[in-house]
């Protein structure tokens, strides 16, 4: 049996297949950026990963929506939080998993589990983009750097800086400064990737944070994020292979229970 | 149901719900800030207590008066006050609670200029011999201060007005109670529509309007669904959309400890003997809003015993940002929901709510996770 998680979030959407059963498997998967136009986003985006496992969207037998715009998804046959998404991918790929740091384009989420993978407690940035995926975008679009360089010229940093600013819009003007002090480039990026995790730890320290630590969300990907929360958190972070499409997976594993639970009830 | 058009009238346009009782009684209105108010001393007067809650407009004028670190309660009321929306008021009373509106006190006194203005400066510690007399000297001298300004008060007068006070939050506490048993009964917009409502409207009117919605309740038998039971701690929520989020979310509000619910109305003010030391020991006695002190423990264990006599399954405090007050006792009081392993989360609210996305996600999640 095959089933489809769909995670539209606030940049980007992602879709993962996913083979149900005893042995899961992706079969395919796709990430793109939220358009616009939400419907148009989702059927592109699906596509997409339909045609990466080469199968069609009629084989398909329960798809579950998650993201802010979960609602969007118009066919899912159910929508769940991406918070219980992350959940259950992070669970998946690490079974003592009990700390989530999932970092989005515009959210910023703590999420504990306990020894079954449920969750507990959970905790969320509020409304600023301070630490979170934007705030990196916008200082990338400054240093004029790409997104993804990121994580790699911070490992060349040398002198450490710290950006205080809670503001998104403040540490830009102070990392202009900077930029107008003559500091490095690789320096400032890094004191951008400590800002961050300067803003995402008190939230997981008012709920505890224990270990296995999993981040998963697109900030994820960037090295430079994962060594600075490592550091501050004194802990091994684990990152799964694709932390962007945690979201995604966790729906599709869902959608397997529930095709598995309906499964049982005809019986 | 029709019992309700009253409420949801009133609660959208409290300023308007008051000039027209002015012009149509030609008596005064009084605004006020806080429970902590003795509402049925200005009642005694005939005139008309209105609560103030901030307001739905934008703030302008009211940031060249406040640092930006306060409440939107604060400085949404004094931005009403500002621009002349409060303009019909004849009078304002500020109790000392927080430190915020003490010192909104006096910005309002000098800035603002209503016809009278009275501090009513209560003790902070409630649970004293000595603060239980300094308190009923403050009550009598916040009555001679309202009787210069708005007329004698008898004695009798005053036991009335207890006694009609007491009424009404018999009515109020029993559509609560009523919601407890079968949520279904009563959406949690329709509550606070009613609740905001009893702090504005003239209260001889508003106990015939209870009684009516508590007689159209009793006839209601709505099926039960298998909603969520969720209570709401916290200071003043002004925002009815809450409720529907929460409900579409798959949770129904079956108690709450908020300044616009419950400690509007809990406890009994004696109606036998001195008017004035019965709304004083009224005040001793309940369980006290974070801006005071009663004990270490009694507000921690208060809300876990709602919990448990609603049969709650989560709590959700809703806090406004900046509120020094509730967000110090936060902590303290979700330890002792955590001793017992009861599940809670924590909004903090603005004049504006959260982005609706970022709502629904933390809402559905809490929800997911009870």
């Amino acid at each position: 049996m095959i089933v489809a998680g769909i995670d539209v979030g606030s940049t980007t959407t992602k879709v993962v297949v996913l083979k149900a059963g005893d042995t899961k498997e992706i079969l395919g998967k796709n990430i793109i950026q939220t358009g616009f136009n939400h419907a148009e986003t989702i059927e592109e985006s699906l596509s997409l990963a339909l045609r990466s496992a080469r199968i069609d969207k009629k084989d398909i037998t329960y798809i579950i929506g998650t993201g802010y715009g979960r609602n969007n998804v118009a066919f899912a046959d159910k929508k769940v939080t991406e918070i219980a998404c992350h959940g259950h991918g992070a669970h998946f790929y690490f079974p003592n998993a009990r700390t989530i740091i999932d970092i989005g384009g515009q959210d910023s989420k703590i999420i504990k589990l306990d020894n079954t993978g449920r969750i507990i407690d959970f905790a969320m940035n509020e409304k600023c983009a301070a630490g979170t995926g934007r705030f990196l975008e916008v200082m990338a679009k400054v240093l004029q750097v790409e997104l993804d360089q990121m994580g790699e010229l911070s490992n060349a940093a040398t002198t450490g800086i710290t950006i205080s600013s809670m503001c998104t819009v403040f540490a830009e003007s102070e990392v202009i400064s900077k930029i107008s002090q003559g500091y490095r480039r690789e320096d400032i990026i890094n004191g951008l990737h400590g800002a961050v995790s300067d803003r995402v730890i008190p939230l997981g320290k008012r709920l505890g944070i224990n270990n296995d630590i999993i981040m998963t969300g697109g900030v994820a990907k960037n090295k430079g994020i994962i060594s600075s929360f490592e550091k501050k958190l004194d802990s091994k972070i684990f990152v799964p292979e694709d932390p962007q499409i945690i979201g995604a997976l966790g729906a599709a594993l869902i959608a397997s229970l529930e095709t598995a639970n309906t499964k049982a009830k005809k019986n | 149901m029709k019992a309700m058009e009253i409420f949801y009238e009133i609660s959208r346009d409290p300023y308007a719900y008051a000039r027209k009782w002015k012009n149509q009684t030609g008596k005064k209105a009084v605004g006020y800030f806080c429970s902590y108010t003795p509402e049925e001393l200005i009642s005694g007067t005939g005139a008309l207590p209105l609560r103030i809650f901030g307001t739905r407009e934008h703030i302008t004028c009211a940031d060249s008066h406040l640092q930006s670190y306060c409440c939107s309660l604060v400085r949404g009321g004094l931005e009403d006050a500002l621009t002349g929306r409060l303009a019909f008021l004849d009078g304002t009373v500020f109790p000392h609670t927080c430190d915020s509106i003490q010192r909104l006190s006096d910005i309002w006194r000098l800035n603002a200029g209503f016809p009278f203005h009275i501090d009513v400066i209560l003790p902070v510690k409630l649970d004293t011999e000595s603060a239980r007399t300094y308190l009923l000297d403050v009550f009598h001298k916040f009555r001679r201060e309202l009787e210069q300004e708005l007329g004698p008060i008898s004695d009798e007068k005053l036991s009335e007005t207890i006694r009609l006070y007491n009424n009404i939050r018999r009515l109020l506490e029993e559509i609560y109670l009523m919601r407890s048993a079968n949520p279904a009964v009563i959406s949690g917009r329709d509550v606070y529509a009613v609740v905001k409502s009893a702090m504005v409207m003239d209260r001889n009117d508003l106990y015939g309007a209870l009684r009516k919605t508590v007689d159209a309740l009793k006839k209601e038998s709505p099926a039960a669904d298998n909603s969520k039971r969720i209570v709401l701690a916290g200071g003043v929520c002004n925002h009815p959309d809450i409720y529907s989020h929460l409900e579409k979310a798959g949770a129904r509000v079956v108690w709450d400890e908020l300044c616009t619910g419950t400690r509007y109305f809990e406890g009994m003010a004696d109606e036998s003997g001195d008017p004035v030391a019965a709304l004083a020991q009224r005040y001793a006695d309940r369980i006290v809003c974070p801006a005071k002190h009663c004990g270490a423990d009694k507000r921690g264990r208060n809300l876990v015993d709602i919990v448990k006599n609603h049969q709650a399954q989560g709590v959700i405090f809703l806090i406004l940002k900046f509120c020094d007050p509730h967000s110090f006792d936060y902590p303290y009081m979700k330890e002792y929901l955590d001793k017992k392993n009861i599940p809670s989360m924590l909004l903090e609210l603005e004049e504006q709510l959260p982005a609706e996305g970022q709502l629904a996600t933390r809402f559905e999640s809490f929800i997911e996770m009870l």
